[in-house]
């Protein structure tokens, strides 16, 4: 029934489209019209990179049709299909998986139609990469964990949900600084699925096995950093271990100003959203457009946080 | 050489005998009657003979030889099939998918699991024009009436090559008309020397229909003798073990002033124009054919199923019942023909069952006062003399008889003025039955106009005061309870 | 005698749920020093109680013979729009919370006149109130979650009262409301009577639609409590909080010896239910089971429970 209403609204918004294109805009230049499909709009962050690639838009003066792929890769492929179909002039993707939504970037390159990724990758390649390396940020948090504790101490690690890319790339950044630092160990690692409730409870759990032997704890992202937290205040334990998390929202910017969050490593929405619709109607003129442009990471702590709150 | 002779029969259920020695011989051709109450182990005799649960002891020889164990199938393929009281079907499938469920590669001698439904069905065909009966093999089992439901499952039998077909109760949901039908083919099984073993509560099919007859009492094997050796205050002696002088107790209540009367009512494609009335102490029996429209007519009063036109009166008052809940409250109360379906709650216990339509009375704000419950439900069960283990027993675990009985007691609590009895001794053993009538005439006595819907003819003349007959949805005839007999009430009946 | 035995079989199925949640607890008491400590069961008793909330609510609609499963996004809306009105310095504390229970009642409302009015069964209509739900708890947060909430608020979900966490003593209270209702009041004999036999009851003279308005507004009313203290927990209101606590809910109710058939079922069983779904995934954490396998083990258990129970019963 979900699906039904959605596929509906998609199609109204086609429909809608179509007409847009067939007018022109003041400059009397043909009005460019990009097609966007996000990962879910239920997620913070993807909300930010949606609102960031809205105001862009807009100043650039492109018509951005934006669809929400509610964590599905075939409806991904589907809305990809539908765009081509209309005659878009250039697809923002923000991929559900790595291989999934693969076939959706080939469909756009067989028709020609440049197609940009956003946020996270594809296994094919598509026509300009905009985004930050999820491994990175894991460094990135790790290595802040690392210098704090002074290279030794107990850790755990709070995944996403278990095989999406984020959760693999930041496993794995997080891995290769706990190799290279034999002073650290890590206590134990679950999954706390991205929430914050469930994150809570995991720490919960945690603090009755573990209790005053764990020094930190590094949690994938900013909902389960911020659920860490809320369980260690109310034991009493939030002075004694160390919280790092990844993505900066606002709610985790706050806790690190209060002090609550020690740090989370900022990944820049407004960049990528942005940047990714330069690119689109870059490629859309025909222009050339480099194949991936990286946006770094910044680490956000109680000394440099006034610098990312709006 | 007898078909099936069956000899020390025993089987006990945690120390209790429900069958204790004992024994039937049926002949090739014969219809055998098994007559007991409720719960004189009937049920686990057929059960035992058609491999659904093992006996303790006791042989069982079938053709000269001994009936091996091995489970239903294995009883079915030698020759035994039983036409279950509630027929065992699947709606979706049709008749002939029905006949041959289970068969159809043996039926279609297919080796592979294709389905073949020509064969199927034409095989079908011509089982039931065999039989004389005008039943489509095409057809969807949903689609028929339970009567022919029944001629499906006896079909099945027959391509069974049963040598004994069981029949329990195949009478109890199904019209005069069918079970001339049932007799008939009953009576061409026998002349092919099919066995019949029936089971029956209803006496005046008993004579009609069997040559032979078994009686158990108790678990106890009591005797077999020949139906024409036998009458009915003779057979009910064997049935209950003592005698019960007149089935109907006599009644000398006064008829007071009207309680409900009803004008005009009407309901498209079930009744037109149904006009009576009903006097405090007395019964009013209504008579008909399955389908004349009786329990339509009940229903709508009770204000289960809307009326298209007609008004009510109690005590005088125009009311308008457009529900249970505002019948209860105008002092109507109703006993369904359908027991299992709108009797009562199965997960319920003597005592929830029976305060459930006033528990208003035993509000204290929105609790309920356990206290006045019990004490009610106490009373009530003496009076009614419901036989259980005690009020927090749940009903399901009761004979038919004691859970009509929690089911009168139900509506009785609820203070009716007027209240209508649909089939109030349906599956009901001999015993309970006279033990219904008589608190029938109590209720009567107290000053509760009653009206009876009954399919059993003597039932209808032994009980009620004046009777009204249907036919069709229409209203045929009034008569007074002395120019009323059987012959002038089916003549209105059929009308 | 016969009467004896069988009535102590139906004894043991409607006891076997907690001797098997006894026998889990030992066995896992043994297992892990760290499971039998007051902090541990008290951090229990607190995970618990958003599901057994929800679990209360859900059996009442499940004894009347239907179904719920718009609470995971009551709980999502819930929460939203109790979280708009608590932010500091705003409104008292009891705005909020009358707002969001209000908000649960309301939708549970909407499911019961939808599915007393239209015969459309519950499952379907609830499915679409889950959707619903869903949208609306995104219109109302705009997609984000509704943060900074006032300190009092926050106590709902995180405080302690004599050394008690504030959960548990809600768990508790609404716990022993549930039960009077089921048990000593009328509109409990009716959920019965409803879910047991609906023509039966109906011609009893119940007014079954009214009890079906009644027990899908109390469900919303009891996933509003959810949602308020979930939000009050992670003090945020989350737009997408509470997917498939629906689930969580039903088996716990399912698990407690609750018929989907509808017609039988104890506040106390649910309650048992909720506390085995919370003490297995509390001790695969504490054992450091990986969550591959903690969702295996979690379905066996489920079964395994449901079994025992069913074989006690069949006596």
């Amino acid at each position: 029934m979900k699906n039904i209403c959605l596929s509906g609204l998609l199609f109204l918004s086609i429909l809608m489209t179509g007409c847009n294109q067939s007018k022109t805009d003041d400059s009397g230049g043909k009005k460019l019209v990009i097609g966007a499909t996000m990962l879910s709009m239920q997620n913070e962050f993807v909300v930010n990179v949606a609102d960031a690639m809205e105001a862009k838009a807009k100043e650039l003066g492109a018509e951005l049709v934006l669809v929400d792929a509610e964590r599905s890769a075939l409806k991904q492929v589907e809305q990809v299909e539908s765009f081509i179909a209309q005659g878009v002039d250039a697809i923002i993707l923000n991929p559900c998986e790595v291989e999934a939504s693969s076939p959706a970037v080939k469909l756009a390159l067989d028709a020609k139609i440049p197609i940009i990724n956003v946020n996270s990758e594809t296994s094919t390649a598509p026509t300009a990469f905009v985004g930050s390396d999820d491994e990175e940020s894991a460094r990135i948090a790790m290595k802040y964990i690392s210098e704090k504790l002074g290279g030794k101490g107990n850790i755990l690690m709070m995944h996403g949900f278990m095989g999406q890319a984020a959760q693999i790339k930041r496993d794995k950044g997080a891995k290769e600084i706990l190799k290279a630092t034999p002073g650290l160990k890590l206590l134990a690692e679950q999954s706390g699925e991205w929430d914050r409730a469930k994150a809570m409870s995991l720490t919960e759990n945690w603090i009755q096995s573990y209790g005053s032997k764990v020094n930190a704890i590094f949690a994938q992202n900013d909902e389960m950093g911020m659920g860490a937290v809320k369980a260690l205040e109310a034991a009493g334990l939030k002075g004694k271990i160390l919280v790092v998390s990844v993505d900066a929202i606002p709610d985790a910017l706050q806790a690190v100003k209060k002090g609550a969050l020690d740090a989370t490593v900022f990944q820049d929405a407004k960049q990528q959203g942005g940047q990714a619709i330069e690119a689109a109607v870059k490629a859309a003129k025909g222009e050339k457009v480099e194949a991936s442009l990286l946006i770094p990471f910044k680490l956000v702590t109680k000394e440099n946080v006034g610098e990312f709150l709006k | 050489m007898p078909i099936l002779q069956v000899t020390n029969l025993t089987k006990s259920y945690s120390g209790i005998k429900a069958l204790d020695n004992v024994q039937l011989t049926l002949q090739r051709g014969e219809v055998h009657a098994l007559m007991g109450e409720n719960g004189a182990g009937k049920s686990t005799f057929m059960k035992i003979l058609i491999g659904l649960i093992d006996a303790d002891s006791g042989e069982i020889f079938f053709e000269g030889n001994e009936l091996k164990r091995g489970g239903v199938n294995n009883v079915q393929r030698k020759g035994i099939s039983m036409i279950h009281q509630e027929i065992l079907i699947i709606p979706e499938l049709t008749v002939a998918q029905n006949i041959f469920l289970g068969r159809e590669k043996e039926i279609t001698s297919s080796k592979t699991g294709w389905l073949n439904d020509d064969r199927i069905n034409s095989k079908a065909k011509e089982l039931l024009e065999q039989m004389g009966v005008d039943i489509s093999p095409y057809i969807k089992m949903k689609y028929l009436s339970v009567a022919q439901m029944q001629m499906v499952e006896i079909a099945k039998a027959i391509s069974n090559d049963a040598k004994v077909i069981i029949m329990d109760e195949p009478t109890s949901a199904i019209s005069d008309k069918e079970v001339s039908t049932l007799f008939r083919i009953i009576r061409d099984l026998k002349v092919k020397g099919v066995a019949i073993i029936y089971i029956s509560h209803k006496m005046d099919e008993i004579f009609k229909i069997s040559d032979t007859i078994t009686v158990l009492r108790d678990g106890k094997y009591i005797g077999t003798k020949s139906a024409a050796e036998l009458d009915n205050g003779s057979l009910i002696k064997m049935m209950v073990g003592r005698e019960i002088e007149s089935m109907f107790p006599e009644s000398n209540t006064q008829k007071g002033k009207r309680v409900l009367s009803v004008k005009n009512l009407n309901k498209k494609g079930k009744f037109t124009d149904i006009n009576f009335e009903v006097h405090t102490g007395e019964i009013l029996g209504i008579a008909g054919l399955m389908g004349a429209g009786r329990t339509e007519v009940a229903r709508a009063i009770y204000g289960l199923d809307k009326l298209d036109s007609g008004e009510i009166y109690i005590n005088g008052e125009h009311v308008k019942v457009k529900s249970a809940d505002e019948a209860v409250k105008k002092g109507i109360g109703y006993v369904s023909e359908d027991r299992k379906g709108l009797g009562f709650i199965p997960q319920m216990s003597v005592l929830k069952n029976m305060t459930l339509a006033s528990l208003s009375n035993h509000r204290q704000g929105i609790f309920i006062n356990p206290k006045s419950e019990n004490t009610v439900t106490e009373a009530m069960v003496e009076n009614l003399k419901v036989k259980s283990s005690g009020v927090n027993q749940k009903v399901t675990h009761l004979s038919g008889g004691n859970q009509q009985k929690v089911v009168i007691g139900k509506v009785l609590l609820s203070s009716p003025k007027v209240i209508i009895l649909d089939e109030p001794t349906r599956g009901v053993d001999v015993g309970a039955k006279f033990e219904i009538y008589k608190l029938i005439h109590d209720l009567a006595a107290k000053g509760i106009a009653v009206i009876m819907i009954s399919s059993e003819l003597p039932e209808i003349l032994g009980m009620s005061d004046r009777i009204l007959v249907l036919s069709k949805g229409k209203q045929t005839a009034m008569l007074s309870k002395e120019e009323a007999t059987q012959e002038l009430i089916m003549k209105y009946a059929v009308e | 005698m016969r009467s004896n035995i069988q009535a102590q079989f139906r004894n043991f199925g409607q006891y076997g749920i907690f001797v098997a949640f006894v026998i889990i607890c030992l066995v896992l008491a043994f297992s892990t020093p760290r499971f039998f400590t007051i902090s541990n069961l008290m951090t229990i008793g607190n995970q618990v109680s958003i599901n057994a909330l929800l679990a209360f609510g859900v059996t009442f609609v499940i004894i009347t013979g239907g179904i719920d499963l718009s609470l995971g996004s009551m709980v999502a809306v819930t929460g939203v729009v109790a979280a708009t009105f608590a932010h500091p310095d705003t409104y008292p504390v009891v705005v909020p919370i009358f707002i969001g229970l209000a908000a649960g009642s309301a939708i549970g409302a909407f499911n019961g006149l939808v599915i007393t009015k239209s015969k459309v069964p519950p499952f379907i209509v609830t499915l679409g109130t889950m959707t619903i739900g869903r949208g609306l708890a995104l219109i109302f947060s705009k997609g984000r979650p509704v943060s900074n909430l006032s300190d009092s608020f926050n106590f709902i979900g995180g405080g302690n009262l004599f050394g008690i966490p504030f959960p548990i003593i809600i768990l508790i209270i609404a716990f022993i409301v549930c039960s009077i209702i089921l048990n000593k009041t009328i509109l409990g004999r009716y959920m019965y009577a409803v879910g047991g036999n609906e023509p039966a009851a109906r011609a009893s003279g119940i007014r079954v639609n009214n009890v079906k308005m009644w027990v899908y507004t109390i469900c919303g009313l009891l996933s509003a409590m959810g949602g308020i203290l979930l939000t009050s927990r992670i003090t945020t209101g989350q737009p997408n909080a509470g997917a498939g606590f629906e689930l969580d809910a039903i088996a716990a109710a399912i698990i407690g010896g609750t018929s989907t058939s509808g017609g039988t079922g104890t506040m106390t069983g649910t309650l048992i239910g909720a506390l085995l779904i919370g003490v297995i995934s509390n001790s695969l954490d504490l054992l450091n089971v990986t969550s591959y396998y903690q969702q295996v083990v979690m379905g066996a258990i489920i079964i395994g429970a449901v079994v025992l129970d069913s074989m006690g019963k069949e006596g």
